[in-house]
């Protein structure tokens, strides 16, 4: 009898109810808002269910499954698991899967797959564009003047800031670098308001745009040849590497990923890059970031602070992009619809759609969807080069 | 103060610590950082202009080449359509668009020739007019 006793005893003591905390509760519940808006209402679901899950499985209590047992910490985890004698390959599986965005690996895969599936055509057609991606940068230095202010270390007010560049592999890439224990919230954050760009960006396009401004239909773009666009990624890059060597492993990755795609020469390539690896590298990235939005970590005040944070960069960086669009309005006497302007936060391509769309309602003529993709990848670039900028001024 | 040209942290090169940041150098660090951006990108635009230019040069160069010496009188005159076929993805024909822009044409075009499963180069069109609803 009382062998029953201690086994049910010792069964109840190591069963995940007398371990759950209010705080795993919590991201248990926030996992299945999360699962519920991905599935039932398609917010960015690619992204969301592995990132979701990811929370889930992080907060299920005594699954080990994000422990990082190694004395070194090898995997960047709690010091309080660490258990001597252990090997690498005795931690949680996915923290050993995690060195792959604490190495950055992940981030410039998905940079690569971006490449490849990114067009610069419309680019390198209207390079007036460059101009409109820099400009919907605005919201990074915002929020960073304004995290500072709120307390927040120079490399967190970096890795938070950069929510606004849109991009969320860049986002990872900077936050694994200078402010790693900050990674969840601001993946979390940036993910989510790519995919609410379609409510954020209209009403302030609307509010900073006339309607004759909003009705300006652009001239159709020059035919762009192939060996530019072969050159294009290649040339770019070295430039760009000369200038802020610091942004290579992302650009770099971008722009292989690109020449995959340009030169016609490596098909198979670029349909891995695009597809298989990318999808591949989608699932392990989400995972592992929704694993590291553990309760007792993640449910702090300064997380409300983070996506307020990234709201407001998001807002700003569309502001930029519209108010240089309207500039250039003027500059080229209503050859260029200032719309296409918010376009510049990098998100791809929801931010050109959100153009598209708003273009449309007051032109149902208007098609500025390939204008839109212009300033939408050189907000790639633009939040590539602001990230490597931050990382030269903030890494130990 | 010291500048030590680092690859990487030179906010710390340059105060000390990261305990040295306050709002004035914020703004700093945000008006040159996003300076920066402005700076590289347009950079890269003026690349782009430049490698345009050269193609344009090097295309007209290729297509004044194709031209016979010495047979001036066909410069002066328009190419000679009757008997040639057009290129693949052309249409022939004067078109009129009403209410319709040139991105939107073509798409149009492109989808009747998708549907009818005739080539463009076989297709005549007439105008293209946009009908509003009721």
């Amino acid at each position: 009898m009382e062998l029953i006793t201690n086994l049910l005893a010792g069964l109840w003591e190591s069963s995940g109810f007398t371990l759950l905390t209010w705080q795993n509760g919590v991201m248990i519940g926030v996992s299945f808002v999360f699962l519920f808006l991905a599935i039932a209402k398609k917010f960015e679901p690619l992204l969301l269910v592995p990132i979701a899950f990811g929370i889930l499985l992080a907060n299920l209590p005594g699954s080990g499954i994000m422990d990082d047992l190694t004395l070194s910490q090898a995997f960047g985890g709690d010091p309080a698991t660490a258990v001597a004698g252990s090997h690498w390959y005795d931690s949680g599986v996915l923290r050993i899967l995690y060195a792959g965005v604490k190495s950055s690996i992940f981030p410039c895969l998905i940079f690569l797959g971006v490449g490849a599936m990114t067009d610069f055509g419309p680019l390198l057609s209207n390079p007036i564009s460059l101009l409109l991606g820099a400009a919907a940068q605005l919201g990074i230095y915002v929020a960073f003047i304004i995290a500072i202010i709120l307390g927040f270390t120079p490399q967190e007010a970096a890795a938070i800031s950069i929510i606004g560049g849109a991009d969320g592999p860049t986002a990872i890439w900077l936050t694994g670098k200078l402010a790693s224990h900050l990674l969840a919230p601001i993946a979390l954050a940036a993910y989510s308001y790519m995919a609410l760009i379609p409510l954020i960006q209209p009403p302030i396009m609307k509010l900073l745009t006339t309607k004759k401004e909003r009705e300006v239909k652009m001239t159709q773009l020059r035919k762009v040849s192939k060996t530019e666009k072969i050159v294009f990624p290649v040339v770019v890059l070295v430039l760009i590497a000369l200038i802020l060597p610091s942004v290579v492993p992302l650009l770099g990755m971008l722009m292989l990923g690109n020449l995959f795609r340009e030169c016609g020469v490596v098909d198979r390539l670029s349909d891995t890059a695009q597809n298989a690896m990318n999808n591949i590298v989608v699932i392990l990235l989400g995972v592992t970031v929704g694993a590291t939005a553990n309760g007792e970590s993640f449910l702090k005040p300064q997380t409300l602070g983070i996506v307020a944070l990234g709201l407001t960069a998001f807002i700003f960086s569309t502001v930029g992009g519209v108010l240089l669009g309207k500039v250039l309005y003027v500059v080229t006497k209503g050859k260029i619809n200032p719309l296409i302007g918010a376009a510049g936060v990098s998100a791809v391509p929801m931010a050109a759609r959100v153009a598209q769309n708003e273009g449309r309602k007051y032109n149902p003529t208007n098609f500025l969807l390939m204008h839109a993709m212009g300033p939408n990848v050189a907000g790639v670039i633009g939040s590539a080069v602001a990230a490597g900028f931050l990382l030269l001024m903030f890494q130990n | 103060m010291k500048f030590t040209p680092h690859v990487l942290g030179i906010f710390t090169d340059i105060y000390g610590s990261f305990d040295a940041m306050d709002l004035p150098k914020a703004l700093l660090v945000a008006i040159v950082g996003f300076m920066t951006v402005l700076l590289v990108l347009a950079m890269i635009a003026l690349f782009i202009r430049l490698i345009a230019f050269i193609f344009s040069l090097i295309e007209k160069k290729a297509t004044v080449e194709i031209i016979p010496v010495g047979d001036s009188d066909k410069k002066e005159t328009a190419p000679q359509k009757v008997g040639v076929s057009l290129p693949d993805n052309e249409s022939q024909g004067e078109l009129e668009l009403i209410g319709v822009d040139e991105a939107t044409a073509a798409m149009l075009m492109a989808l009747v020739s998708y549907k009818t499963e005739i080539p463009l180069n076989r297709l005549a069109f007439r105008s293209i007019r946009l009908v509003e609803d009721e």
